[in-house]
């Protein structure tokens, strides 16, 4: 077979299971690529990561106790959320600090929980790396509502979201209720990571959440461009990491994650290389 | 239109435990310029934020009859430091979210809406930079920025927290003629400020330092009585001549941080003179 020619390029696409793949991973990218947009502007990718693994003992208590796993994620998820804005409230630490203690925590707990499966092992690969080529039609279905709902309520959000990233009481001032929009924006971050985590784990959701919106951010110059072009890229990434594993014969969701991190250092080379060779050169002292 | 924007009575005003502004009463004429002066963490900014209705007084009540009790009224100018410049926005962007207040989430920006806002670059210099991106911007460039922002906001009292810190002359300038505009057009302009000679120059002034310790007119608060009291008496000089002038290291480089210059009309002395001490 070719390199990159039309086979080459739809073979990986021609089961059904591979289809669902790649749709499912799709709609995963497009919220996860709105959201991460404001994680990497408003510089909260510790907490968006912290969250990403703080689900896990939701998870885990799922799988232990035999009812879903969605519901259990998102009850980790708030647990983490309370949890963090505790410790930021009692004490004098800052915000990190308390991220840092929950993050920790939480991953600890939901292995522990874990170990006490029979299948520990396997549980906690599909858990950190989910199963890309395991995606079900019920979970099409579900990653499309969470795209539309994703995509309506950054619509609808938008200002409070903007302002809020600019400055929080410029938003109180004007009216935009910062503290509910901040709010909106975690219930927004955890539904993206929550349906996303059955298609690429996890550990490497944070990949689709930060990797297409950073590599955006270096490419075009306003927020609403940034979200388009990391939709593109959270797509595209999908499809080349399905691709890839195909022909590579390597885990379908490990790729898919490291292709939008990859593209970011590609960017950030070209873009380095570009603003060098772009720069005038040093005028020589005449004798 | 009120005779006094603002009204605190026995006001105490604190974050948590930490008292900034301690039992203090005191007034802010209507349609006037309000300089608040005192060393640093004395409570300028608090007083600005209680105005705002950004924290509310934890003893006494601070009234403010201008806006009618919509605060979507008050134009607040924040200090540059506090912005996020890492966000991707354009300076219309930035100028543009003082329409928000009235806009709210969804309405469209409507002609009246985009006239506030390229009335309010043009006002402040800046329309030729209205696509440029506001991290690309020099300090001075960025503080006319924010101060279009309130600008386009639709607005009855116009805070400024220390507008004129840190920025070049004609900017100075710009700033300094918008807040006399604003004024003439019965706007009541409260501003914090380190300089001395800018409070000296305004209608109104409140002394602060932990508390208001005096307000008024400059001459009858710039005394050397208060000044002692808030800044205490090693901070306060005699020159040659007598007459008393502030050496704040903490701000060694601050424009005409000397008070003794001799007090001269608008005109003959602006923050523009200021920056060439």
């Amino acid at each position: 077979m070719n390199w990159l020619s039309a086979e080459w390029l739809t073979a990986p696409f021609e089961l059904g299971f591979q289809q669902r793949a790649l749709i499912g991973g799709s709609l995963a990218a497009i919220a996860l690529a709105l959201v991460g947009t404001w994680v990497v502007i408003r510089g909260m990718s510790f907490l968006g990561d912290a969250l990403v693994h703080g689900v896990v003992p939701g998870i885990a208590l799922a799988i232990l106790l035999d009812f879903n796993v969605l519901v259990g994620a998102m009850l980790a998820a708030v647990v983490m959320m309370l949890g963090i804005n505790l410790v930021h409230r009692q004490t004098s630490f800052s915000e990190d600090t308390s991220i840092g203690l929950l993050f920790v925590g939480m991953l600890g707990l939901g292995v522990i929980l874990i170990s006490r499966t029979d299948a520990f092992a396997g549980n906690l690969t599909e858990i950190l790396f989910g199963d890309a080529l395991g995606v079900t039609s019920a979970d099409i279905a579900m990653l499309g509502v969470l795209g539309a709902v994703t995509i309506v309520v950054s619509v609808l959000l938008y200002r409070p979201f903007l302002v809020l990233s600019f400055n929080e009481q410029k938003a109180q001032l004007l009216g935009l209720r910062p503290r509910l929009a901040h709010s909106a924006l975690l219930a927004l971050i955890a539904v993206a990571i929550i349906g996303s985590y059955q298609t690429v784990g996890t550990l490497l959701v944070f990949g689709l959440l930060v990797g297409p919106p950073a590599t955006a951010a270096l490419l075009v110059r306003r927020v609403p461009l940034i979200m388009g072009l990391a939709v593109v890229i959270g797509v595209l990434s999908v499809a080349v990491g399905l691709m890839v594993s195909y022909h590579a014969d390597t885990s379908g969701s490990a790729t898919i994650a490291v292709v939008p991190i990859a593209l970011f250092f590609v960017v950030l080379a070209g873009r380095s290389l570009r603003e060098r060779f772009a720069r005038p050169l040093p005028v020589a002292s005449q004798p | 239109m009120s005779v006094t924007a603002v009204t605190a009575s026995d006001v105490t005003l604190a974050y948590g435990n930490h008292v900034a502004i301690d039992r203090s009463t005191f007034d802010v004429p209507a349609g006037c310029v309000t300089t608040v002066i005192g060393p640093n963490a004395a409570g300028k900014s608090t007083i600005l934020n209680a105005i705002a209705g950004l924290m509310t007084p934890t003893h006494g009540t601070l009234e403010v009859p201008a806006i009618g009790g919509d605060h979507k009224r008050i134009a607040y100018v924040l200090q540059t430091t506090k912005v996020n410049y890492a966000l991707p926005i354009s300076v219309s962007e930035v100028v543009t979210m003082g329409r928000y207040s009235t806009t709210g989430l969804y309405r469209w920006l409507s002609a009246t809406d985009r006239d506030a806002v390229n009335s309010a670059m043009t006002r402040m210099g800046i329309a030729h930079v209205s696509t440029s991106r506001l991290q690309d911007l020099s300090g001075g460039q960025r503080q006319r920025v924010f101060v279009a922002q309130g600008l386009a906001q639709e607005h009855d009292i116009l805070l400024l927290d220390e507008p004129l810190t840190g920025i070049d002359l004609p900017t100075a300038q710009a700033i300094d003629d918008v807040i006399h505009n604003e004024t003439d057009r019965g706007c009541t302009v409260i501003m914090t400020t380190h300089d001395l000679s800018e409070a000296q120059f305004s209608d109104h002034v409140l002394l602060v330092s932990g508390r208001v310790v005096a307000s008024g007119p400059p001459d009858d608060v710039l005394t050397a009585e208060n000044l002692v009291e808030a800044y205490g008496p090693s901070l306060l000089h005699l020159d040659e001549d007598d007459r008393l002038f502030l050496d704040d290291p903490a701000h060694p480089h601050l424009p005409g941080r000397h008070a003794h210059r001799e007090r001269t009309s608008h005109t003959e002395s602006s923050p523009s003179d200021v920056h060439r001490e």
